[in-house]
């Protein structure tokens, strides 16, 4: 009976399975076997030459590649950790009743689904020095001069507040999921033990939502890591290197470059140390939590 | 007038045209006659999203179809995208498209690959599908790009071709009080510049004039992103060479030498004299040149924010007559690009150029599966015939007779005696140097490029780190050796 239904299953995954190889893991394996060669179409010889793992030592040398790698993990740091804070303030704020709550959920909910190429576009209109009303109001009411195009601290933070806008409404949405879900009993009997505010988060609430928080975690942080379009747009990874973020380098190598070679062994390295990031994520804030439940 | 309009009035024209060649009878029948075995053909071409593909698509494309029954589907894109698409299809052999853009700065390239169609070859081996009018002697110059080194074959058909000038604002350099003013500053008469040294003092006189009057106006514009190749290609198409530091710098016939030490000039006194009075320039004009790329710095100029600045010829001639785009219609003015003692009499002389002639060509991919038809689409828009409302529509000149055109001639005075100058003055100017490797160098040195412009790097350390890094990748490449 159980030998039955295990091949029910399998006949019914199986088109699933298929296409998951044909699509995700064929290619995959196609990237790391590209990764083994020196391949350049433009290149003297244009032909892909087998040349071991030499792709991969280079890149521990390459000082770009570092630097893309550096300036990815602060933008990840800011953008996501301020996504975590306020998507976790505004699912709080969503929780109570206000006027105007219906259409403020659902103003600040439109960056969704809006495109990362459009999302770009609309910023660089905003920020584009002395055109832009954002540098405008700024040199207006503070006296402060913003352009993107000099300051590289000016592009950078441009760019984790564009994250920051786009995205914290997922996580908005996702922590409101989790709040709904929870159940009350727990918060009433601490009131009832005399818990303060900060002891029933501490205690009561970040625990209970803990998986939510770190699934959204796991796909920010796998989203801000690859980033592309919106800086692509914003910046093109400038001004010099400042925003030139790890996807962005990549895209580079790749593309305009044609360095197909090594600009897949850098990809096979940036997936590594995703992988590597979720693991410890998982393993320093999930782990724990599940043996003492097991 | 907008371009939508001139597209309108353009389809109408030609359409009559048509009409008027169908009285003769000869051609309207070789297109029908020839297109008879791809009835039922759709052909697909991309290219760049600008005002001669627009034309293409929206009035060259259906006449053609009326006149063949073949249809044409272009697809216009952005210059990236484009290049990506192109280079996919024709690198896995897709046969995707039958017709790609090339510019000219990469038909070296495509050639090396072999991607391209020799349209030449192609036409002596089907006789049939020769148009009577078509010859190749049409074309301008510019036409020579796109033959094949070794065979002189023609391996695309030139569609855009412009050359990056220098534009001012006529209203501004022709009002008295502005010339006396400017006299009194510097005891020179307020005429476009021809050096270095006269446009840096024309600049910043008028980005002081625009501060002491409280206007938006600066001396210069400044293609001079900080994160985007635009800002590369100024420098080492239009400014580089107007010191005398030709083909990026690099020495092809000195095995690929880019360095100074290696017989290269790349990091050359000229060079490095070059970037730094081209970034002089960038620190006085208007504040959004370091984002501005070849659009922004047009949209800079037809804003009336810029006095004086090298604009490509494309964004010219709408700056210069498309009042629904441009504030300063009818006041600018062309003129060479200032140059350094002696470049004139060098290039007079047959070596090097003053600037950057720009445009791109339309070729069939080898991996196309509908040549013969792509053939006689791409013999249709070389037609003399069509040209010169194509010109009008979308100012560009490909090919001589277009000059002659009253049309043509008309729309020369619209623009300030553009036209005049490609015709004249158009041997002044190059394409890019012919290097298959062309987007890997610019890729490989731009970084430490664009820390020059933000002041991480100088300028001699950083072009000397340039010249190291462009022979380092032409060495990767297995060009240098």
């Amino acid at each position: 009976m159980l030998a039955r239904r295990n091949t029910l299953g399998w006949i019914l995954l199986t088109p699933t399975l298929v296409i998951l190889f044909f699509f995700g893991v064929l290619p995959f394996l196609y990237v790391v076997f590209v990764s083994f060669h020196q391949w350049n179409p433009f290149a003297a010889d244009p032909n892909m030459i087998y040349n071991a793992a030499q792709n991969y030592r280079r890149i521990v040398f390459d000082q770009a590649f570092l630097n893309s790698i550096g300036v990815t993990i602060a933008f990840v740091v800011f953008a996501v950790t301020s996504q975590l804070i306020l998507g976790y303030l505004l699912a709080q704020a969503f929780m109570r009743d206000f006027p105007g709550k219906a259409i403020f959920r659902t103003i600040h909910t439109l960056p969704l689904i809006m495109a990362p190429i459009i999302v770009g576009s609309v910023w660089k209109l905003m920020t584009t020095p002395s055109i832009g009303i954002i540098p405008h109001y700024l040199d207006e009411w503070f006296g402060i001069t913003m352009n993107i195009g000099t300051s590289a601290f000016a592009a950078f933070m441009t760019t984790v507040i564009m994250d920051i806008w786009h995205w914290t409404p997922l996580v908005t949405l996702t922590l409101i999921a989790a709040l709904v879900s929870l159940p009350p009993d727990p918060f009433e009997q601490a009131q009832i033990d005399g818990a303060g505010k900060r002891q029933i988060f501490w205690h009561i609430t970040l625990p209970m939502i803990a998986p939510a928080v770190v699934a959204t975690l796991f796909i920010r942080l796998m989203d801000a890591l690859r980033t592309v379009d919106e800086v692509w747009m914003l910046t093109g990874g400038g001004p010099g290197s400042a925003t030139r973020y790890v996807g962005v380098h990549i895209f580079r190598e790749v593309f305009p470059k044609t360095n197909y070679g090594y600009g897949s062994a850098i990809s096979v390295i940036v997936l590594y140390l995703t992988i590597v990031a979720c693991w410890l994520l998982y393993v320093s804030m999930l782990a724990p939590r599940n043996r003492k439940r097991g | 007038m907008s371009v939508a309009f001139r597209l309108g009035a353009s389809a109408l024209a030609i359409t009559m045209s048509a009409t008027a060649s169908f009285a003769d009878g000869q051609s309207d029948e070789f297109w029908a006659k020839a297109a008879e075995p791809y009835q039922g053909v759709t052909l697909q071409g991309v290219t760049e999203s600008s005002p001669p593909s627009m034309f293409i698509r929206e009035v060259l494309a259906p006449q053609f179809e009326e006149l063949t029954g073949i249809r044409v589907d272009v697809e216009t894109t952005s210059w990236d995208q484009m290049y990506d698409k192109a280079i996919k299809d024709m690198e896995a052999g897709t046969g995707i498209y039958d017709m790609v853009y090339i510019e000219q700065d990469i038909v070296y390239a495509y050639l090396a690959r072999d991607f391209l169609v020799d349209m030449t070859g192609a036409l002596e081996a089907n006789a049939d599908l020769k148009a009577p009018n078509w010859d190749e002697a049409n074309f301008t110059t510019f036409a020579d790009y796109f033959r094949g080194a070794d065979d002189g074959n023609l391996y695309g058909v030139p569609m855009e071709a412009f050359i990056k000038i220098y534009l001012y604002r006529t209203d501004l350099f022709g009002d008295p009080d502005i010339q006396a003013a400017f006299k009194e500053k510097t005891g020179k008469d307020l005429v476009p510049a021809t050096n270095h040294a006269d446009y840096a003092e024309i600049a910043q006189f008028f980005t002081d004039y625009g501060q002491e009057n409280d206007l938006d106006l600066w001396g210069t514009t400044a293609q001079a992103h900080t994160g985007h190749p635009a800002s590369w290609y100024e420098y080492y198409e239009s400014v580089a060479p107007t010191f005398g530091v030709y083909n990026w710098g690099i020495d092809a016939d000195n095995n690929y030498a880019a360095s100074v030490d290696n017989g290269g000039q790349m990091n050359s006194d000229k060079a490095k004299a070059a970037m730094t009075w081209w970034l002089s320039m960038r620190d006085i004009a208007p504040p959004e040149s370091p984002a501005s790329t070849w659009t922004e710095v047009g949209t800079t100029f037809a804003a009336g924010r810029a006095a004086q600045g090298l604009v490509y010829g494309e964004n010219a001639g709408w700056i210069s007559s498309d009042e629904t785009k441009s504030k300063v219609v009818g006041n600018v003015g062309v003129a060479l690009p200032p140059l350094a003692d002696g470049i004139m009499d060098e290039v007079e002389g047959g070596t090097g150029y003053i600037g950057y002639y720009d445009g791109g060509a339309f070729g069939i991919p080898s991996s196309s599966k509908n040549q013969e038809a792509a053939l006689l689409f791409l013999q249709y828009i070389g037609q003399n015939e069509v040209q010169p409302d194509w010109a009008v529509a979308a100012p560009r000149v490909t090919h001589t007779a277009t000059y002659d055109d009253p049309k043509v001639q008309a729309m020369n005075e619209e623009l300030g005696g553009y036209y005049d100058m490609l015709k004249d003055k158009g041997y002044l100017f190059a394409g890019a140097p012919a290097y298959p490797f062309h987007a890997q160098v610019r890729e490989a040195t731009a970084p430490i490029f664009y820390q020059m412009l933000t002041g991480d790097l100088g300028v001699d350390e950083g072009l000397d780190q340039m010249a190291a890094k462009a022979e380092e990748e032409l060495t990767n490449l297995g060009y240098r050796k």
